[in-house]
């Protein structure tokens, strides 16, 4: 028995948007059966993973900490990847931001002045930005995959951090170990729930899907991105230069990533170290595509990315999980995600059975 | 959306509180619980697996009084802070961070947690209820050191460490300066990875090293790679690092330093449970048992396991340190006097390399 899958005129768009939903509960569907069949509590684990960190308060400022660099790295590959520009370099430009704050905070030390955290920002955009504009000159000029470029680009940002922090910026209080100095309060990114972790790039993060969410559906930019992605032919008749807009697309996500970068290196890190580049960048890209490619999308898709990251250490320390579960329990969701997008675009269709069809 | 985020923070607040209320004493009855947070897996067969074998020592010998956890693959950053976090709402009250970059996260964590104990090993920074502990691996190294100093052909040795901090530099210059008492012409090469377990990396560097004339490897980095490219390659050898390693290469394994961290775990646990603990720093080696020479390769002949074990015996009744002048930096100048011996304080800051080091570039 052969099947064929056969586009599907037009897909339902409650089922479109049900997908996400759908995939979610199916990982933990598998996930138990998996677990159990391995000898773990499955659906402990399932609960342990999904369930305890909502349902437990204590966990929210984690997952608010962790859902919010995703959310905005997220947004900007949403609308990126909806003008069809394959940016899958966000990590590398997450760690480009992350620098150039790092630079001004350096360059800063000592100087004091409301002015420094923001300048720190604007370099974040800017590093981020600038790394992603590599990748779009080559993609605009040679055509160049921008795939190739972006990604391969961000094993050379995460060499400039090693070199960064073993020689010009190494902490001279450090006992020698490759980081730089805890950055002065000022560049410092301000707490705003006192007595949690929860700093100023939570809000922002939502602020952030907001106003993408706005400028996508109902500005001409948003317009254009959408119609250079989708339908390149008619955009070129329409006047929309797709030159432009791979220049914005990947301008945009890459400052969104560096932004990203910024928040993070003045909040969580407070100093620039080797373990900076944490695969928010990668794990961005999942929750772009969880999140429907749409800004408001991307907010739920950050949190539930963020749940199984924190649910995935608390079944480590409750039920002995291993660390890697959660890592295939974030496989398993992207799995049935684009099985699921294929069969909302798609129908499965029966080929006319050559002698031994089976019911 | 915006309304469920402004719940949430506002919870958050709320939730800031509740570890107060849950941090009331335990009764006397209640195990002890302790937490463990690791960089790699416990199945990395070096610095990880060691950790986990005494925590399943310390259970062994504690028994009843004890329960433990553990949480592997814990990044070196804001994850760490977060993984405290939850080991001590989930009631650990002793927390063993077993990781150099883990020190920040300790240090954060610890001030929220004023009733509960840290220990960090291998880091510098102590508080009211952070103490640190670490090994004298140095004095291992000056074993392997020796060994090699006889073994190597080439008299060319590569190091794989993972950041140059003082703990790696102090390996690096313990093996040379063993080395060189027995061929004054050995030299070291030292690599840094930027990661305590990276399989791949680690390999790779040791390939490019054994192509570049070296034949003996030594590793500060989690696991066996190193080794096993030295088994492969057929090179004179390399040195288990953390555990017995001879299971992933059998030849090429001369001998290896054994971290045996369950006596400390237990004498901690045992300081929290009668309410004797302090914040120090416990720094115990070959004498005291907590650093092990292994069991010697069929490649190294008696001869060198004399020799090597009377290194290990001098530095175990104290007849000799092997940061004993005269010392000479890698340039050749003198930077210990003859009879001179480095104190604790000048080793834990040490970054500088003692001659027959190649410093990396």
């Amino acid at each position: 028995m052969q099947f064929r899958l056969e586009k599907r005129r037009e897909p339902s768009r409650v089922v479109l948007y049900s997908a996400p939903l759908i995939a979610v509960l199916l990982t933990m569907f598998f996930g138990a059966i998996i677990f159990s069949a391995i000898g773990y509590d499955g659906v402990g684990a399932v609960r342990e993973i999904f369930l305890t960190p909502i349902t437990n308060s204590l966990k929210w400022q984690d997952l608010a900490v962790k859902a919010s660099p995703l959310i905005i790295i997220g947004v900007g590959l949403s609308i990126a990847y909806r003008a069809n520009v394959w940016n899958i370099g966000a990590e590398g430009q997450y760690i480009m931001g992350g620098l150039a704050a790092t630079w001004v905070a350096l360059l800063t030390h000592g100087m004091g002045g409301f002015w420094i955290l923001p300048a720190m920002m604007v370099a974040g955009f800017l590093g981020g930005a600038a790394y992603a504009a590599i990748p779009a000159f080559f993609k605009t000029r040679l055509n160049v995959n921008e795939i190739l470029t972006s990604l391969m680009l961000t094993y050379a940002s995460v060499q400039l951090i090693y070199y960064l922090v073993r020689a010009p910026w190494k902490d001279p209080m450090g006992m020698g170990f490759p980081q730089t100095r805890r950055f002065a309060s000022e560049a410092l990114l301000p707490n705003i729930v006192p007595g949690t972790i929860v700093h100023a790039g939570v809000p922002i993060a939502i602020i952030v899907a907001l106003v993408a969410w706005f400028v996508m559906s109902r500005s001409v930019f948003g317009y254009q991105v959408k119609v250079v992605g989708s339908a390149p032919h008619a955009a070129r008749y329409g006047g929309f230069s797709e030159n432009k807009t791979i220049w914005l697309a990947l301008l945009l996500s890459g400052a969104l990533a560096g932004f990203a970068g910024a928040l993070e290196v003045s909040g969580p890190f407070q100093r620039m170290v080797p373990g900076f580049p944490t695969n928010y960048g990668f794990t961005a890209i999942i929750v772009a595509f969880l999140g429907r490619l749409n800004p408001l999308g991307v907010i739920f898709a950050g949190i539930i990315m963020a749940i199984t990251f924190v649910g995935g250490e608390v079944a480590q320390t409750t039920i002995g999980l291993p660390s890697s579960a959660s890592g295939i329990f974030q496989s398993m969701m992207l799995f049935f995600l684009l099985a699921g997008d294929i069969l909302v675009r798609y129908r499965l269709k029966r080929v006319a059975p050559q002698g031994e069809a089976r019911a | 959306m915006t309304l469920n985020r402004r719940t949430m923070l506002k919870a958050g607040a709320v939730a800031a509180a509740l570890p107060l209320l849950g941090s009331r004493a335990f009764a006397q009855t209640e195990p002890l619980k302790i937490g463990f947070v690791l960089v790699g897996t416990i199945n990395d067969n070096g610095w990880n697996y060691a950790h986990n074998q005494a925590r399943l020592y310390l259970e062994e010998q504690l028994g009843d009084a004890v329960e433990t956890v553990y949480v592997e693959n814990v990044p070196e950053g804001p994850d760490c802070e977060r993984v405290l976090r939850e080991l001590a709402q989930q009631g650990c009250k002793l927390i063993f961070a077993t990781s150099f970059g883990f020190g920040d996260s300790v240090i954060k964590v610890a001030e929220q947690f004023p009733d509960i104990t840290f220990e960090h090993a291998t880091g510098y920074m102590r508080s009211a209820n952070v103490g640190t502990y670490n090994a004298r691996f140095y004095e291992g190294r000056a074993v392997c050191g020796t060994v090699a100093g006889h073994l190597s052909q080439t008299g060319k040795a590569g190091y794989i460490g993972s950041f140059p901090i003082p703990e790696v530099v102090m390996g690096v210059n313990a093996f040379v300066l063993a080395a060189r008492k027995v061929n004054p012409e050995f030299t070291i090469t030292p690599v840094y990875l930027s990661s305590w377990n990276d399989p791949a990396k680690e390999a790779d560097a040791a390939r490019a090293m054994i192509d570049q004339g070296i034949d003996v490897i030594a590793q500060h980095t989690d696991g066996p790679a190193a080794l096993q490219v030295a088994e492969e390659r057929g090179i004179v050898g390399g040195f288990g690092q953390g555990a017995d390693m001879s299971a992933f290469a059998p030849n090429a394994q001369l001998t290896s330093i054994i971290d045996n961290w369950g006596p400390h775990y237990v004498k901690t646990a045992q300081a929290v449970i009668d309410g004797t603990w302090e914040s120090k720093d416990s720094w115990p080696g070959l004498a005291e048992g907590e650093v092990e020479i292994g069991a010697y390769g069929p490649k190294v002949p008696e001869d060198v396991v004399a020799a090597a074990e009377a290194v290990k015996q001098g530095q175990i009744d104290g007849s000799l340190h092997i940061f004993t002048g005269p010392i000479n930096d890698h340039t050749g100048t003198e930077r210990v006097a003859a009879g001179v011996t480095l104190t604790d304080e000048e080793l834990l800051s040490m970054d500088w390399y003692v001659e027959g080091v190649i410093p990396p570039a």
